[in-house]
């Protein structure tokens, strides 16, 4: 049998071994996971950015321009000294104020007005039939909206909103845990998979 | 000085990245380009940062002999995958991606299988019809279990519509209502954090 | 019974039921639903030598779940002679998603550099799709292998979302929000999402709104996925199991109720 699939086994085992109870052999799996999951992505930061996008353009083509976020990107180390902490928080700036700049025409356009846009729907079809759903949507959207709503009290129609607004959420609630369950089995029975068939080899 | 230049770098590259949407120019799409690329080697170094001070921590616990075996196995895990990337490489079939093929993927998709352990046990202890809300939740939830599987499709069609109609119409409206909320707050954040109202992101520094 | 031993009894018993059912040789078709019946209509109707970009946004953690989404996909894209594009949006997808693409290309005859390219990753999402947004061949000069993508057969006359017919993200986070709300906001790019069930009702906003076009959805999507291509693997085998797990956890709510209701009636007696 392939050694890799023997280790790939024994691992799986021992991270399950938790389900007895915390123990040594769980442990140490995490500790090892942990380890090798910070180094992959050391890696991969390392060659995929680092050196593809600085030192390889910088150094080989002269793209002098990159000294920039490579002093920036320097300065972030100072968060080890005390007295040039401060200079960590130039990098930090210019990533969270680029980040703000371009969030806010997605945020406006493609979470906000998109998707208020998508719930007036007319409540008549062409037809002339009532559309519940639609009825569904806009009552939904409204109540749920009254319910985060903390400047008003949840008095009278306000508070008669506000507790429709907690159904639709239980609702939402509910549909989000059937879904996760239904996830978290399917990569049980993923693992199930490879027990059986790969490191048992019971199925084939 | 300190606190005012942060400030201003961020109040620029904000009110530029911001004003890049509405002008094709060339000048503003080189600078939008640059601040891209500036972004993501910065945000490469900010990993470097933090697998440093994993280090630090993790050194300072066994010089304090607390928990030594599982941080020197952590440890040396870390150090060996660069380890290996430098010795073989890091395309398919080199150590280092059989390292990820065979310790790190079936070790992280099994602590993730965990998680169905934990949900069974949480159905029996924490889901039960207590109120009104629970009930609904709960009812809405056995409706997707029951709905979701193909069995119950062999027999009829009417419960798979039945899970549609509900993720599609109640539970759509309600997540809507939070995605609407979630964006209209990350706007004002975004504006305040760009104009300097917003400051948290300075905080923790002398 | 203590808390630990009944928790002991759920944990095997889940166990139990779950390995029973995938070793029993019992097949139970899935019908398509209509999400996924629209992800494969788009994808069939498209002509030859379209250009398919496919992001591998997601951890090892969920592989078994989104494994075989990703599997269904890839077969019915390579066997409909697009122009495929992989990349990946997290670090841990760059390995997953270049072993599962090579894998199914080789079972088609393809040819790396011609039929498909693999760009590898690039932190800092955000930054990355928007910057394909204005070059490809800025965000990744070279390919995964470091071949400069410019000079790639499979690149020539793509330099940025315009020629892209779709893009896919096989997510098991809020990345495909990301493509949504960056590339197809911005850029006016039609996005699909293969996703883990655990991510179905946050997206549902955004097909309900049009801004995603389609999901295919958990191990059940690739079931349903696999049954249109007529290619059945490993979703397909994995839905009895599914079936029977979902009926425990059922069965273990209304027992946890069962004893709810009668500790909750005997205290009501001895009041």
């Amino acid at each position: 049998m392939d050694i890799g699939i023997i280790i790939a086994g024994l691992l799986t085992l021992a991270i399950y071994s938790f389900l007895y109870r915390d123990n040594p052999v769980y442990k140490a799996a995490e500790s090892l996971l942990i380890g090798l999951s910070i180094g992959y992505a050391l890696v991969i930061f390392w060659q995929t950015t680092l050196v593809d996008r600085l030192f390889r353009p910088l150094f080989n083509e002269g793209d002098l321009i990159l000294i920039i976020p490579l002093l920036l990107g320097l300065m972030m180390f100072s968060r080890f000294s005390q007295k040039l902490t401060w200079l960590s928080r130039l990098p930090i700036a210019l990533m969270i104020g680029a980040g703000a700049g371009v969030s806010i025409p997605a945020m406006l356009y493609a979470r906000t007005l998109k998707q208020i846009s998508a719930s007036v729907a007319p409540l008549y079809t062409a037809s002339g039939g009532f559309d519940f759903s639609a009825l569904v949507i806009i009552l939904g959207l409204l109540s749920t909206l009254a319910y985060f709503y903390f400047s008003r009290r949840h008095e009278g129609a306000m508070g008669k909103m506000a507790k429709a607004g907690t159904y639709f959420l239980m609702i939402f609630f509910g549909a989000t845990f059937g879904y996760t369950v239904m996830s978290r089995l399917s990569t049980l029975i993923g693992r199930i998979d490879f027990l059986l068939t790969d490191f048992l080899h019971v199925l084939r | 000085m300190h606190t005012r230049i942060p400030l201003l770098i961020c109040l620029i590259a904000g009110v530029l990245m911001f004003l890049q949407y509405f002008s094709g120019h060339p000048a503003a799409k080189a600078i939008y380009n640059n601040i891209l690329d500036w972004w993501q080697i910065i945000f490469a170094f900010t990993l470097l940062v933090g697998v440093l001070g994993f280090i630090r921590n993790n050194l300072r616990s066994i010089s304090r002999k607390k928990e030594t075996p599982f941080k020197t196995i952590a440890l040396m895990a870390l150090v060996s995958m660069p380890f290996l990337a430098l010795v073989g490489g890091t395309k398919i079939g080199s150590p280092f991606m059989w390292v990820f093929e065979y310790m790190q993927a079936p070790m992280q998709a099994t602590v993730f299988s965990l998680l169905a352990f934990f949900v069974a046990s949480a159905s029996f202890r924490g889901f039960r019809a207590r109120s009104v809300p629970a009930a609904i939740l709960l009812v809405s939830a056995v409706i997707v279990l029951v709905g979701r599987v193909p069995l119950t499709e062999h027999f009829s069609t009417s419960l798979s519509k039945i899970t549609f109609w509900i993720q599609d119409y109640p539970s759509m409206a309600a997540r809507r209502a939070i995605l609407i909320g979630i964006g209209l707050g990350s706007m004002t954040t975004a504006l305040r954090v760009i104009l300097g109202i917003e400051r948290t992101y300075l905080r923790g520094e002398r | 019974m203590s808390g630990e031993k009944r928790r002991w009894i759920i944990f095997a018993a889940l166990f139990a039921v779950a390995i029973i059912s995938y070793i029993l040789p019992i097949q139970i078709e899935s019908r398509p639903s209509p999400e996924v019946q629209k992800s494969y209509d788009y994808i069939e109707n498209l002509p030859d030598s379209s250009v398919m970009m496919i992001s591998f946004d997601h951890e090892a953690s969920s592989l078994p779940e989104i494994q075989p989404i990703s599997l269904a996909i890839l077969r019915h894209l390579f066997r409909k002679n697009l122009r495929i594009i992989g990349l990946s949006l997290f670090a841990e997808g760059t390995a997953i998603g270049y072993e599962m693409l090579n894998r199914t290309a080789r079972q088609y005859g393809k040819i790396y550099g011609r039929d498909y390219v693999f760009l590898g990753f690039k932190p800092q999402h955000i930054s990355a799709i928007l910057g394909m947004g204005e070059s490809i061949r800025r965000v990744f000069p070279e390919d995964y292998f470091g071949n400069e993508t410019d000079t790639l057969a499979v690149m020539q006359g793509v330099d940025n979302y315009d020629k892209v017919a779709m893009v896919i993200s096989i997510a098991d986070g809020d990345r495909a929000v990301q493509w949504i709300e960056y590339a197809g906001a911005r850029y006016n790019q039609k996005i699909m999402a293969g996703l883990t069930a655990a991510m179905i009702t946050t997206y549902d906003p955004y097909l309900g709104s049009g801004q995603l076009y389609s999901v295919v959805g958990g191990l059940k999507g690739a079931a349903e996925y696999e049954k249109l291509s007529g290619h059945l693997g490993a979703g397909n085998r994995g839905m009895w199991a599914q079936t029977t797990s979902h009926i425990f956890i059922i069965v273990m709510i209304i027992i946890g109720n069962i004893v709810y209701f009668r500790s909750k009636s005997s205290q009501k007696g001895r009041g």
